[in-house]
């Protein structure tokens, strides 16, 4: 064969893989964009959920680790902090004139300083951190369990999940919130963390109070947050889906 | 002479493209999934100075380079990893959008094609397991220690070293010494690796992430085993190419693979063997099957060379003992070949 023969042959190849590649990409890219497809694909999510909670059971704890494994470098993800005059006035003022809300389907909607969740029983556990984007960090973490909480405001029979509305927002100024059901609400290491590595919680971090809930990905630990609400349903919340990331397409159920 | 012998089975078929297409998701998506954090790291967390391979973009005096960066050693690789070239200019990406799925940045729509997919893969692997399980077929690839004797003259043989292949059964010590290694290494680490990834999982089972080392190690594994598995392929996707591919396209498209009478014939007892495959065709119309047996019988093999550097070995675990290194003369071998007819198909009933 001679060159520019095999040279044109080679080009054709090339051009005919080119295409193929590229088809294949618009082909995977509007299949994304096919409705009907992604809830196809979104059904192994409630595959997912029901296969690794009946094989998990309920309440094991997350391994928990010793002071030596905490992580020298934690990395503070998400939003940035929230820099409303209300949040900037109760971080300089130690949180005094802060509260955390009880809202939503309970018997007795509350009220807690936090002083006065510090007082109440709370744990301490150095658990692992597992983001979304796939790093990890261990911290110590200290607060009180939200079974805690929920013995005080007694939620109704109709409520299933737990709702955490935040304080900090995003570009457009959409603010972040969070929902877990009971089974996950009732888990021993699910706490609303008032301390890190000793300390209070730093703002990037989520001052004053954020979510720890071990047996899920760190987009569900919700931060700054300023309203817990037990609803029967999060559908007519925001976007709908349950939370700030599940509303763009995450997981509700992000145990994996 | 030719003869088309119907090779794989609508099952066999089947599960093969599904595989197939399942894990070509999986990889895409997969490295969609790396690009949301482009850095590996051993243990259970992953302290930023601490990663062993990074394939990610730094600003290099104003220019923004991509590298792959394996314990300190570093590549610039910027246009295909790292930085990819796009209209709007540089672009930091470890793996171009070309080999994502989805073709753009997105971690959540990625998720949901790997975890769909990595369901599909694993049904489809265990209806395939239960079924090769269930008609004896398993055990004809998987390595005995008797194969693993026999896979130094399997590579002599291969580089032309050696002139007699040591193959015994429809599968050659090296096929089966990795398909062995996919079956029951590869494809458990990787779904136990992945599935150390989750928090959900690990709270239950703390030996999951333990047995890789810890998360960090689990997901850093998880991703060179993608590597193994796309070697696997690219190594299959090659013996595919090179021993023909349009008869091998068309047997595990058609299940029919055409077998060329060779001057070094098949042992008797591989010829048996290959026949107890041959299935009954559901699709080939009536006309096509011949319904008498025309294959002749071969003549027992008269001539063993003891060959030296295989030990005698007892009987292997396939039903027809054959015996060691057969050799049938030119002249037996054309017998074995049906001389009126170039295709035969038998009408064998499972």
């Amino acid at each position: 064969m001679n060159r520019s023969r095999r040279n044109l042959l080679l080009g054709a190849v090339q051009g005919a893989g080119l295409l193929m590649l590229s088809g294949c990409e618009k082909a995977f890219n509007s299949l994304q964009q096919n409705k009907k497809f992604l809830s196809l694909l979104e059904s192994a999510e409630g595959a997912n959920q029901r296969l690794q909670r009946l094989l998990t059971g309920k309440n094991k704890l997350a391994q928990e680790f010793t002071e030596q494994d905490i992580s020298r470098y934690f990395k503070p993800n998400g939003n940035p902090p929230p820099i409303t005059m209300e949040y900037i006035a109760d971080a300089k003022n130690n949180w005094q004139a802060w509260r955390l809300e009880i809202a939503g389907l309970v018997k007795q909607p509350a009220q807690f300083s936090l002083s006065e969740l510090r007082s109440m029983p709370s744990r301490t556990q150095i658990t692992r951190h597992d983001c979304v984007e796939g790093w990890s960090a261990i911290a110590k973490w200290k607060g009180v369990p939200l079974t805690e909480i929920m013995q005080r405001v007694q939620p109704g029979s109709e409520a299933k999940y737990v709702v955490f509305h935040c304080m900090d927002t995003d570009d457009s100024g959409a603010h972040y919130y969070e929902s877990i059901d009971f089974r996950d609400a009732n888990h021993p290491q699910t706490i609303l963390a008032y301390e890190m590595n000793d300390r209070a919680v730093p703002v990037e971090h989520g001052a004053p109070l954020r979510l720890r809930i071990e047996t899920q990905l760190g987009y569900k630990h919700a931060k700054y947050i300023r309203r817990i609400e037990f609803v029967a349903s999060y559908e007519k919340i925001a976007a709908g889906k349950g939370g700030y990331w599940e509303d763009q397409g995450y997981e509700w159920y992000a145990g994996i | 002479m030719e003869k088309l012998v119907y090779r794989h089975n609508r099952i066999t078929r089947t599960t093969h493209w599904v595989n197939a297409l399942a894990l070509v998701i999986l990889v895409m998506s997969g490295f969609q999934i790396f690009n949301a954090h482009p850095h590996l790291y051993w243990g259970s967390t992953s302290e930023p100075d601490q990663a062993f391979l990074s394939i990610a973009a730094a600003n290099d005096g104003g220019e923004v380079r991509g590298f792959f960066r394996i314990y300190g050693w570093q590549l610039d690789t910027t246009g295909v990893l790292g930085v990819q070239n796009t209209e709007m200019g540089p672009a930091p990406r470890a793996f171009p959008s070309w080999l994502t799925i989805p073709g753009y940045f997105w971690l959540a729509g990625g998720r949901r094609w790997h975890f769909f997919f990595a369901w599909i893969f694993a049904l489809n692997g265990v209806l395939y397991l239960i079924y090769n399980i269930a008609n004896g077929h398993l055990r004809k690839f998987l390595l005995t220690p008797k194969d693993t004797a026999r896979v130094p003259a399997m590579v002599l043989y291969y580089f032309r070293i050696r002139k007699k292949s040591p193959q015994e059964g429809e599968y050659n010590p090296l096929q089966k010494m990795a398909y062995t290694s996919v079956f029951l290494f590869l494809t458990p680490l990787i779904m136990l690796s992945g599935m150390a990834m989750s928090p959900q999982l690990d709270a239950a089972f703390h030996w999951l992430p333990a047995m890789f080392g810890g998360r960090q190690s689990a997901r850093s594994i998880h991703f060179i085993l993608t590597f193994l598995f796309v070697g696997f392929t690219f190594g299959h996707v090659f013996m595919v190419l090179a021993t023909g591919i349009l008869n091998n396209m068309r047997s595990i498209v058609t299940g029919w693979y055409k077998e060329t009478g060779s001057d070094v014939p098949e042992p008797a007892w591989l010829q048996d063997s290959k026949e107890e495959m041959i299935q009954k065709p559901s699709g080939v119309p009536l006309s096509h099957q011949l319904l008498v047996p025309e294959l002749e019988e071969i003549p027992p093999a008269q001539e063993t060379h003891q060959n030296h550097t295989d030990a005698p070995q007892p009987d292997n675990g396939i039903s027809k003992s054959p015996p060691n290194d057969v050799q049938i003369s030119p002249e037996s071998s054309k017998q074995t070949s049906p001389t009126h007819n170039n295709e035969v198909k038998k009408d064998i009933v499972e």
